[in-house]
């Protein structure tokens, strides 16, 4: 018999038949796709499965196939590699060795099958991992014959985000924890590739990104710290990126570099210079802290206490006061001279719905008739240069520079473009609280001043709530200050606008955690008195839980040695034995 | 005097980002009482609705003395306060604070207008300076600033 001349040379015909349904079995195509014919691709590499970069150390078990159990030598087939256990893989390997024999995976349209995608990165993942300096080398990626060998999509191209989310999940199971990561020449124009190393390696140390393409900003903001993303990035390099070589050229390296240390809050080296910064204490995970038992209250151990002035006579600070609100009110012009030649103002919206104001229904209510005339705006986007809310200043420093008024004349220009406010500082001091005490500031004391209240804004007559906070001065001899008759100089000024609340707040007294707890009355805060500070404190919280008094509240602490906890427990176990004396009478309690 | 550079600026917002985030994490934490002290030193200033305390040792006794807290910080300001090189920091924070269990931990029958339970708002006004005995301990640290006086209220 013949063949037909136009049919191209196939396989015997049973074993591709075979071949089919069997794939078909698995799942891999469907019914109706034609298998594809091998041969008529163009010849690829047929060599067995080897790593594409000679390993340095080829007899050292690689530390992911440690982890899989599979300590094994340089040359063994992928196939042996793969787990065991999965009956489908099984299948396609047992085919694969049938019919095909010169190319490595069936395919559908180039691309190895889904299964073995993931071994295929993890090998290759492997082969750039470097445990000892805990360095995942992804530098170059497009050059890697492997992708090319495997028929593997490079998470570099357009079209492949899912790769780049295989290769940084696999890396984020790498042992020891990766801790530093080169992404170095190649040819990155966007960022996005590492969002998925951002979501799987939270804790990375150093970055490189030397010699890609990234262009600007939103390039770096897909891993920049404002969204959470790589707190503890202490090293980061950009060099050879048209973002960091376009602002070097045009004279802007400083805002390039304010720029990237604000992304990234725990950066130390950035294109291998130190980045200038402040430090503070902070606890960290190395340092063990006190392991004695901390007892937990459930009440205030401390009352809201009236106004407080310490340090300086009360009468300075109320002077200021008396005179700086009005003039606020009426004549800002005429507070350039209160403040010092270098002084410093900004202020900021916070326009957060205060939660108790909102349950009391304030801004409803018919005692304050003009809320729903209030708007943001003014506040947001007036005083030359807008609300300094540095949580929120997202885009650049500019803002953040423009917002800070320096100096008296700046900071008048600011003032007298804000809305117009009545304060009644006189009239309701009840509506005002002020904390004011000395602060050293190298050889000089200056005075804290905190002032917290309300004012009406016009010409809605809504009413606000604000904290101020200054750093006075004492006006020096000769100054323009105490020319024109201030006590005081403003060092610096920063100004709190917020949605109204209540100056109950702010009433002295014992206050509650919920709803329900029980408050001392002045008499039994009067007895307590004596005790030293922290016992006092665990007495209260016992006496305002159980209602003991305080001889038994005391012998129930001292027989379980001041521990809260235990003293609770204890009093559980006996009371149903105590006498009816045990305990206070009503009026030991605030109503 | 000394003028202040936008290098100075930028450092202080950078500095109290960083801050901010810290310390009421430091706070938040079960660990409070051990771990907040250590951003203050001996001659720290502070006042809590009204209430001196002071040094390291009355911050411990402050925290001692107050329930668990989740702080919410809504806005916050910073700027150098002139007069000193490294420049101290005036910062003032807005947020709300919860205590204990918040409205969740308020027995069944609480009426719906009851505010105790829910959270309050706060303001917080922070000084911080440079301290000049602890040298630097990394590169490009300019110092390490603690806080040196602190003024909070519940204002809502």
């Amino acid at each position: 018999m013949s063949q037909p001349a136009f049919s191209s040379p196939t396989p015997a015909p049973g074993s591709r038949a075979i071949a089919a349904s069997a794939l078909r079995r698995a799942g891999l195509i469907d019914q109706d796709a034609k298998m594809r014919d091998a041969s008529g691709k163009p010849s690829r590499k047929g060599a067995p499965k080897q790593s594409a970069r000679p390993r340095a150390n080829p007899y050292k078990p690689r530390a992911i196939d440690v982890v899989m159990g599979k300590d094994q030598q340089a040359a063994k087939p992928l196939t042996a590699r793969l787990a065991p256990g999965d009956p489908a893989r099984a299948q396609r390997l047992a085919i694969k060795g049938g019919a095909r024999g010169r190319r490595n995976a069936i395919s559908l349209n180039g691309a190895p099958v889904p299964g073995r995608v993931i071994d295929l990165w993890k090998e290759w993942v492997n082969s750039r991992w470097n445990p000892e300096a805990k360095f995942l080398n992804l530098e170059r990626i497009d050059e890697d014959e492997y992708l090319k060998r495997h028929g593997l999509t490079s998470p570099t191209s357009q079209d492949a985000t899912k790769a780049a989310q295989v290769i940084f999940k696999i890396a984020s199971q790498l042992k020891p924890e990766v801790e530093t990561i080169s992404l170095a020449h190649n040819g990155l124009i966007s960022g996005r590739i590492m969002v998925p190393l951002a979501h799987y390696l939270p804790d990375l140390v150093n970055l490189s990104l030397e010699g890609n393409r990234l262009g600007g900003w939103k390039e770096i903001d897909y891993i920049a710290s404002k969204r959470g993303r790589l707190q503890k990035l202490r090293e980061l390099i950009l060099k050879g990126n048209p973002m960091r070589e376009l602002d070097y050229k045009n004279n802007r390296a400083q805002q390039y570099k304010s720029e990237i240390a604000r992304r990234f809050p725990a950066l130390e080296m950035l294109d291998g210079e130190p980045v200038a910064r402040v430090g503070f204490d902070a606890p960290t995970a190395s340092v063990s802290t006190s392991t004695r038992h901390h007892t937990v209250l459930k009440s205030f151990a401390w009352n809201m206490e009236p106004s407080f002035i310490a340090g300086v006579d009360g009468a300075i600070v109320s002077n200021f006061f008396v005179r700086y609100f009005p003039l606020f009110d009426n004549q800002r012009g005429a507070l350039i001279h209160a403040y010092a030649p270098d002084a410093t103002f900004s202020f900021s919206a916070n326009t957060g719905i205060p939660p108790r104001a909102r349950i009391e229904g304030i801004h409803v209510s018919k005692e304050y008739p003009n809320q729903r005339k209030l708007e943001w705006a003014p506040w947001l986007n007036g005083g030359q240069g807008g609300s300094r809310n540095l949580g929120r200043i997202a885009g650049g420093l500019q803002r953040v520079t423009q917002s800070l008024h320096l100096g008296s004349e700046q900071t008048i220009r600011a003032i007298v473009d804000l809305p117009v406010t009545r304060h009644d500082v006189a009239g309701s001091p009840e509506k005002f609280s002020v904390d004011a005490f000395p602060v050293r500031q190298g050889e000089r004391t200056n005075l804290l001043v905190t002032v917290h209240g309300q004012f009406s804004e016009l010409p809605s007559e809504g009413i606000r709530s604000f904290d101020r906070s200054f750093v006075l001065a004492m006006a020096p001899e000769g100054s323009r200050a105490k020319q024109n008759g201030w006590e005081v100089m403003i060092l610096s000024d920063q100004l709190v606008v917020r949605a109204l609340s209540s100056f109950d707040a702010w009433r002295p007294g014992p206050m509650r955690v919920q709803a329900g707890d029980l408050l001392p009355s002045a008499g039994l805060q009067n007895a307590l008195l004596p005790l030293p500070e922290l016992q006092r404190a665990v007495m209260q919280d016992l006496i305002l839980r159980t209602r003991l008094n305080l001889q038994f509240a005391e012998d129930c602490l001292k027989n379980n040695d001041w521990d809260l906890e235990r003293a609770l427990a204890n009093y559980e176990q006996v009371k149903a034995t105590l006498p009816g004396d045990a305990y206070l009478p009503p009026d030991a309690f605030m109503a | 005097m000394s003028t202040l550079t936008p290098n100075d600026i930028e450092i202080a917002t950078r500095a109290a980002e960083n801050f901010t985030r810290l310390y009421y994490t430091t706070y938040d934490s079960p660990t409070r009482v051990g771990d907040l002290p250590n951003y203050y030193r001996a001659n720290s200033a502070l006042t809590w609705n009204g209430r001196p305390f002071e040094g390291v040792e009355g911050v411990r006794e402050l925290v001692s003395g107050i329930p668990p807290t989740k702080h919410e910080v809504q806005s916050f300001d910073c700027h150098p306060i002139p007069g000193s090189q490294p420049p101290s920091l005036l910062v003032t924070v807005s947020g709300i604070v919860t205590h204990g269990k918040g409205p969740s931990g308020n027995p069944p029958n609480t009426p719906h207008k009851a505010v105790d339970g829910h959270p309050r708002v706060f303001s917080q006004t922070f000084v911080l300076a440079p301290d000049p005995n602890a040298p630097p301990t990394k590169s490009g640290e300019v110092a390490k600033y603690y806080i040196t006086a602190d003024a909070l209220r519940f204002v809502g």
